[in-house]
């Protein structure tokens, strides 16, 4: 939203009052208003400023090798915010932008330069920067930052073609969802807040088997050759984004249950940075400690394989970190409660916010194990830094008016 | 190595979508023209043509993947330069994942919720708080 403040450039002897009035995203001008005074014109005529600071959009990027937008992240993170997002009515069927009332999406793949013909010929894949044009994105990005609306082009994830651009109007909170949202130094310094989505290959193969062996003609050879393939792009050009992401949640199979490969109980870390801007990690017990938590016991009985619960200092990749790790599932509510109400610094509005987010889409996958209750969790950290962005920005211009 | 337990792979005839045609119909029809319904010379009423123009679109979309699977198999096995062939089972990935997302949101349709969306003051759609 962007926050108007009303301001006398002069004060005089009648009293000027500073009044905060609302105005909607779409307001990208300064707008000025002129009042005489009325009563002695020896006083001359004060001028009301009214400044509508409308580039205060809040640009957050997901790094997810998952597709785009109709991903549970998306679906959690705009819910937390409120509304739910949907394709923009009117325009492209095939678009793959989601729009809500605070939250707009866009996925990164709207950016490949090669459509999909282009890509064979060239003998490239979407991971490869070749495939994909930074500089629109970069240009792009930062316009929707500073508030304005943007044409942006459309992939096709139908057709394999690009279509003609649809508008975006810059939104509250801007995420851009792809394969390289942090690959391009000049967009990864307009980002505010990056997470990395990292899927261990193990996982990522039991939930590819689990979602292609009911299709005709895949068989198990052909998803391994598909993750294999992909394999030396993904390490060279998306993986390194993972040390530039100020929160990783990393997937990876449980320790609870040996020799699992069914991928269905996971052991999920989530990877925050210390010392980023308006962004205070999450903890167990003791901040800066190193905690082994086991909830089930004599207040709490869960079933097998149970919950167990990590938290520590660590250094990844030369930055300092802090990892909250979670292994097992959860079978109730009551369990989630428990184990809400032993973490701190969730930035949750109300005691039991988080079970609440999470029982409201308890139909997502995800929604029983760490990978749920950590992307519940980022969605409210990423609201915590929004409003305090929006509090310093609103509080700017006040400070000049007073000196 | 993964074991798949109880994954059903269905084995469906290209007219899967179709078991919706009346058992009354004449037994003396070719088997080409019952795998293509919409291609038989069709007598009946335009609902019926309307019902089975709308399940083309399904194989299609699994056509497209289990074609492009092919294809990737032929550019790897024919000894391709390594960029052909990671192109060739990036675009499987694409199409795959294309095809699994249709497929959730085709199952998370409501008709009736979908009406409510555009159409909430409708007698049917109107919800009471109080």
């Amino acid at each position: 939203m962007a926050v108007c403040t009303v301001h006398t450039a002069q004060s005089l002897n009648s009293p000027s009052s500073i009044s905060h009035l609302g105005f909607s995203h779409q307001i990208k001008h300064q707008v000025f208003f002129y009042r005489r005074s009325s009563g002695a014109s020896s006083r001359g005529s004060r001028s009301l400023m009214v400044q509508c600071s409308a580039g205060d959009t809040v640009v957050i990027g997901l790094a997810a090798d998952s597709g785009c937008g109709k991903s549970t992240f998306m679906r959690r993170l705009t819910s937390v915010f409120g509304g739910a997002a949907e394709p923009p009515k009117g325009g492209n069927p095939d678009s793959n932008t989601l729009i809500s009332d605070t939250t707009t999406v866009i996925c990164l793949d709207d950016y490949h330069s090669l459509d999909r013909t282009g890509r064979k010929e060239k003998g490239v894949t979407a991971l490869d920067p070749r495939a994909n044009n930074f500089d629109l994105m970069y240009e792009q990005v930062k316009a929707i930052k500073e508030g304005k609306a943007v044409d942006k082009p459309i992939y096709n994830h139908v057709t394999g073609l690009l279509d003609p651009p649809e508008l975006i109007q810059p939104p509250k909170i801007l995420v851009i969802e792809g394969l390289h949202p942090m690959f391009d130094q000049r967009v990864r310094d307009l980002l505010d807040f990056s997470i990395y989505l990292d899927i261990s290959n193990e996982v990522k193969f039991a939930w590819k088997i689990q979602r292609d062996m009911a299709e005709r003609g895949h068989s198990l050879e052909s998803i391994k050759a598909s993750i294999e393939a992909r394999k030396p792009d993904f390490d060279a050009y998306i993986d390194p984004q993972k040390q530039y992401a100020d929160a990783v949640i990393e997937v990876l199979p449980t320790q609870l249950i040996p020799d699992d490969n069914e991928g269905k109980v996971l052991r999920v870390r989530l990877i925050m940075k210390e010392g980023v801007k308006h962004f205070k990690p999450v903890y167990l017990f003791d901040e800066g400690s190193t905690i082994s938590w086991i909830p089930c016991g004599r207040k709490l009985t869960c079933s097998y394989p149970g919950i167990k619960f990590a938290y520590g200092p660590e250094s990844y990749f030369g930055h300092e970190v802090s990892v909250l790790e979670m292994d097992g599932q959860f079978d109730r509510l009551d369990e989630l409660i428990y184990v809400e109400s032993h973490l701190s610094n969730l930035s949750a509005k109300f005691y039991g916010e988080v079970t609440q987010q999470m029982l409201k889409h308890s139909d997502f996958p995800g929604s029983n194990n760490g990978t749920g209750l950590f992307q519940t969790i980022v969605g409210l950290k990423i609201r915590d830094l929004y409003e305090q962005i929006a509090a310093e920005k609103s509080s700017a211009p006040l400070e000049a008016t007073k000196a | 190595m993964a074991t798949i337990t109880g994954v059903n792979l269905p084995v469906v005839p290209k007219g899967v979508g179709l078991t919706s045609e009346p058992s009354s119909r004449p037994l003396a029809l070719k088997a080409s023209s019952l795998s293509c319904p919409w291609k038989r010379p069709i007598k009946v009423a335009s609902s019926r043509k309307m019902r089975s123009v709308v399940v083309a679109a399904a194989p299609d979309r699994i056509e497209k993947v289990a074609e492009s699977i092919k294809e990737a198999e032929e550019a790897c096995a024919g000894g391709a330069t390594s960029g052909e062939c990671a192109a060739a089972w990036d675009e499987v990935e694409e199409l795959s994942a294309a095809a699994s997302h249709a497929k959730e949101r085709k199952k998370e349709s409501d008709p009736l919720e979908t009406f409510c969306k555009d159409n909430p003051e409708t007698d049917e759609c109107r919800t009471y708080d109080n």
